[in-house]
């Protein structure tokens, strides 16, 4: 990482000497690729090592030296888990939990986010962080006797519930950073011009901060679609989430390496594919950012 | 060069604007809801779990109000202590790793390249992941005899190495697999940082032939502060109570070698079914990370005064 | 699904009054009334693994027989048995009937009260089949699952032995016999290593807590007891000493690297690679070892007890149990269920299929149930040979894991140089108030 690689393309090309450009501008996307290739490539070898996994016999498996393409895919990795019992039904449960979950925290969290940046009352922001701090598995015995005495077990609404602990602290905290950078401009002149506070967000504030709410989103979404604590203990046979019921799926008999590749691989599809779609999302966000700083 | 530097506290000093001119608790509504709900779900587990910690409560067995002894017993405890060298080892390396190496990452995505929205996808992808799963696979990889890791090193001639199963190596190697997971998240929040800042200072700094390292220090990096803050708030957080990785991969080994306070506690509340103690391992364990968010709290505060007092 | 579970409610209350009805006029009649609880749901929890599957898969046939419904799902050791304890201790378990780990947790549930009775049921003609009878488990079955008043409190369903696993073509190719005691073995296994070669004489359990199963047979076969008769632990002792140097020597010298992280799952996929020699381990690998699509070494694979130590020669052995949760409704169906899980048909499966070893003779000594074995004749031999040196491979106590967790990390200490009698002194100082403080309670 020395300079001379970012700084072509960190300043405006039409500001540099032209004899200068080419064969600086060339090092310099050498040096740009290099670094992205360094960047990018442990998550892309991960990855394709994953999904090298999922497709092979257990014996292509455990060979050494690994071998990366095997002679015979292992189709049916995927078929059993496919096949397995319930997947529609895991995964039903998993859309309406982090869905739930999701959609309750971006309700009452988008509007704390705001209220405790224009305030700047970090104090209640570290009330809100105290969620986030206790460690999850203190939550679980108490709120498991709690559920059972209110006779929600058996049911997903205690898994959304604790689900918030995860989701609501996230929301809070991206639009917390996001509103801190939004002007203040706009709102200021709604105010006077006689809106009221919640018209103020409503209509000026929440616009603007669409793709921070995305950011917060996506966020939300991975944390409790991921997450497995919880469900291990709250979640009965029908009330599973999909990572736990992939989790169970790891067979202690034998070497399962392939089927939980390719169970992993089919758990983390439903995230991944919103990344991809909500990509825009997000370079929108981040281009707005840009555009307001400029 | 006198450019650089004002520019970074006029950034600080619109921040902090509001504060002066909108003081007025009329936004207290907005944030009331989400306080609402916080509470309610950590208030009862709360009390409860204070209640179970002055109780010797093994599950089955009738229960005790012992008062605080389960407290005394964990300052003699030699596995708890461990625990706390264990998880502080593992945090440091945790939230400096990807702090740095998010940060470089943000720098490179902030560049425009073809291909750049799909490469960024492909980046985050670790942090997206089902982190059991990836453990798992991990695992498989780090194995000394059949693991790909060290294929991997012998093609570059760098003896086999026993990773997560030798004591010395088991914490690196776990920062390592956190590390992978969670630079993207550091990324994607310097990378807000970055768009928002104007580019005013940079041309400035251009015109003051100000070298990469001179604008990455004096202009960049203040203005992402808040973010880099932020990011290391939630990585510290997120670290300290790291606990799908380290069981999914070691389980606290080999040995105790890789045994935090999460993985500790919860030994003591699951497998040995102590919730008594396991509870007041909850209870210190949260004032440890209390302790922790307010010592950074506390260093940005410093920061921002001496960012402002600098301009002023 | 709320539907579902009022419904399900509802019909528990119903079939509970139906089944206290039936308890106080017992007919004295030789026959089981197998379809009395007809129409009774029932909920069961298991471990995953074989002897899950092996249910699940025949469930069918029980449902044909009796009428009864049942509900089960297997979800993975570790899980369960936290699952089950955390509900069992809420009062308001939502299964009747539960797989059981003797070894982690026999004296926990017995102590908390959280199975029924089931000597009652045994003694009644009317639930029991003439050919289940006490006798006929075999002695590590009944330590099991009887509790110091004689009341069996479970069915043992299925033992696991401890024993040795050799690659064959490897001691072929060395010239090496397969050894008998100890010494032999420790001597076989450095003959068998060639680091060079990526080859190694022995592997084994070397992770915390799962190698105290390993251990555990070397401590027995050096003349180790567990507890004095005050139930003082006695695994800090002499014969533990010279258990720690044999577990050191192996796992240090002739085993491969890594080992001090090794559970039985890398342990296998070192052996099916065909890079280790010899695996001492749980009964229950054959059909992985066996199955070409997981592993290098079918067909290649010995089978034999675990060789002799200098005082004496044992399997250390493990065993899980069905019972049924003392706050069910359904005791009497929840009984059927039980006692079709360890008849002899299913239990027969279970042998044939290589899944598990019943704890009962007459299955295990019947001819035409060992014909149909699909595992090979020697992993049966061994199976016999081993229950006949059976003897329980843990300390009978509440604080197994705890057990398990701190003499495991002195045994994984040792692995890096650490001296085993100091090690071993320093877990049993923290494990002695641990012991002391749940047993008195």
């Amino acid at each position: 990482m020395t300079p001379s690689q970012f700084k072509p393309s960190q300043i405006e090309p039409s500001q540099i000497n032209p004899s200068q450009i080419n064969l600086r501008q060339i090092v310099g996307q050498i040096g740009l690729w290099l670094s992205v290739l360094v960047i990018v490539s442990p998550a892309i070898l991960f990855f394709l090592w994953m999904a090298s996994l999922s497709l092979k016999f257990e014996v292509d498996n455990a060979a050494y030296p690994p071998v990366f393409i095997p002679e015979h895919f292992a189709w049916k990795n995927y078929a059993d888990v496919l096949a397995s019992n319930r997947f529609l039904t895991y995964f039903v449960n998993s859309l309406i939990v982090t869905g739930s979950a999701t959609a309750l925290a971006l309700l009452v969290g988008v509007p704390a986010g705001y209220g405790i940046a224009r305030m700047a009352a970090h104090k209640s922001a570290i009330v809100i962080l105290i969620a986030r701090i206790t460690p999850g598995l203190s939550y679980l015995i108490p709120l498991f006797l709690l559920f059972q005495w209110l006779g929600l077990l058996g049911t997903l609404v205690p898994q959304i519930i604790i689900h918030l602990v995860v989701t609501v602290p996230i929301v809070i905290w991206i639009m917390i950073g996001y509103f801190e950078t939004t002007p203040m401009e706009l709102e200021e002149a709604a105010l006077i011009d006689g809106a009221g506070r919640w018209q103020v967000f409503r209509h000026v504030a929440l616009p603007i901060a669409r793709p921070g709410i995305a950011v917060a989103f996506i966020l939300a979404v991975i944390f409790s679609w991921n997450n497995f604590v919880f469900g291990i203990v709250l979640a009965g046979r029908e009330t599973r989430t999909l990572p736990v019921a992939v989790y169970n799926m790891i067979s202690f008999d034998q070497l399962s390496w392939g089927p939980l590749a390719a169970a992993a691989l089919i758990v983390t599809f439903p995230v991944l594919l919103l990344t991809v779609l909500a990509q825009r999302q997000i370079v929108a966000g981040l281009t707005a950012g840009a555009v307001k700083g400029g | 060069m006198s450019a650089l530097t004002q520019s970074a506290p006029a950034a600080a000093q619109s921040d902090a604007a509001p504060e002066k001119e909108l003081r007025p608790p009329s936004y207290w509504p907005f944030v009331v809801p989400a306080l609402v709900v916080v509470l309610a779900i950590i208030i009862f587990p709360w009390v409860f779990t204070i209640w179970m910690s002055l109780n010797e409560w093994k599950v089955g067995a009738p229960t005790t109000f012992v008062g605080i002894s389960n407290y005394l017993r964990l300052t003699s405890d030699p596995r708890f202590l461990e625990a706390v060298g264990h998880t502080m080892v593992y945090t440091v390396l945790s939230v400096v790793l990807p702090l740095i190496l998010g940060t470089l990452s943000a720098v490179v995505f902030h560049q425009k390249f073809a291909g750049r929205g799909f490469l960024r996808g492909i980046f985050i992808m670790p942090m997206m992941a089902t982190p059991v799963a990836i453990a798992l696979v991990w695992t498989m990889m780090f194995h000394p005899q059949l693991g790909v890791l060290n294929y991997l090193l012998s093609l570059v001639g760098i003896p086999a190495q026993l990773w997560v199963f030798h004591p010395a190596t088991v914490i690196p190697s776990l920062v390592l697999v956190e590390t992978w997971q969670w630079t993207p998240l550091v990324m994607l929040i310097v990378l807000g940082g970055l768009a928002a800042i104007p580019t005013e200072p940079y041309e400035s700094a251009q015109i003051d032939g100000a070298s990469f390292w001179q604008v990455f220090r004096f202009i960049t990096l203040p203005l992402i502060m808040p973010f880099l803050f932020i990011a290391g708030m939630i990585r510290m957080i997120d670290a300290v109570k790291s606990f799908d990785i380290i069981f999914a991969i070691t389980q606290g080994g080999p040995g105790s070698a890789s045994e935090t306070i999460n993985i500790y506690l919860y030994s003591v509340a699951f497998t040995y079914y102590d919730l008594g103690y396991g509870s007041a391992i909850a209870v210190v364990f949260f004032l440890l990370i209390v302790a922790l968010a307010a010592v950074m709290l506390y260093a940005r505060q410093r920061m921002l005064w001496t960012e402002i007092a600098r301009g002023a | 699904m709320a539907n579902h579970n009022i419904s399900r409610r509802t019909l528990l209350t119903g079939t509970a009054a139906a089944g206290a009805l039936s308890l106080t006029g017992l007919p004295a009649r030789a026959e089981v009334n197998w379809k009395k609880y007809a129409g009774t749901k029932l909920e069961v929890i298991l471990a995953k693994g074989p002897r899950g599957d092996n249910l699940q898969k025949n469930i069918k046939e029980f449902t044909e027989l009796t009428g009864i419904q049942v509900e089960s799902e297997q979800i993975p050791e570790q899980q369960q048995r936290q699952k089950v304890v955390i509900e069992l201790t809420s009062g308001r378990p939502s299964f009747d009937v539960v797989h059981l780990s003797y070894h982690v947790q026999k004296r926990q549930f017995e102590k908390a009260g959280w199975l029924a009775d089931m000597t009652p049921f045994m003694k009644d003609p009317a639930l029991t089949a003439p050919d289940l009878v006490e006798s006929d488990f075999s002695a590590a079955g009944l330590q099991y699952a009887k509790n110091d008043k004689g009341q069996m409190l479970s069915l043992p369903w299925s033992v696991d032995y401890f024993i040795l696993y050799y690659n064959k073509e490897l001691f072929q190719k060395k010239g090496v016999a397969v050894p008998k005691t100890f010494d032999e073995m420790v001597a076989a296994a450095e003959k068998l290593t060639d680091a060079k070669d990526g080859t190694y004489g022995f592997v084994g359990r070397g992770l915390r807590n799962a190698n105290m199963t390993l251990w555990t047979n070397f401590f027995l076969n050096y003349g180790g007891e567990f507890l004095d008769a005050k139930g003082n632990i006695l695994t800090d002792g002499p014969e533990a000493i010279a258990a720690t140097k044999l577990y050191q020597t192996l796992l240090t010298k002739v085993a491969p690297p890594g080992v001090a992280g090794f559970n039985w799952m890398e342990s296998m996929a070192s052996f099916t690679q065909g890079r280790s020699a010899m695996w001492i381990d749980g009964v229950g690998w054959a059909p992985p070892l066996e199955d070409p699509a997981a592993s290098r070494v079918v067909g290649k694979v010995g089978y034999t007890v675990v060789p002799a130590g200098p005082k004496g020669q044992y399997s250390a052995t493990y065993g899980d149990g069905i019972g049924i949760a003392a706050a069910s409704k359904n005791k009497e169906a929840a009984y059927l269920l039980c006692q079709w899980v360890v008849s002899k048909k299913q239990g027969a499966r279970l042998l044939q299929a290589g899944g598990g070893v019943p704890f009962r003779n007459s299955i295990l000594n019947d001819a035409e149930v060992q014909s149909g074995v699909k595992m090979p004749k020697e992993w049966l031999q061994s199976v016999i040979d081993s229950a006949k040196i059976s003897k329980l491979g843990l300390p009978v106590v509440i604080p197994v894991a705890e057990f398990r967790d701190l003499v495991g990390a002195a045994l994984t200490s040792t692995l890096s140089g650490a001296d085993p009698a100091t090690e071993l002194k320093k877990a049993h100082e923290q494990y002695r108030p641990i012991l002391e403080r749940s047993e008195k309670a």
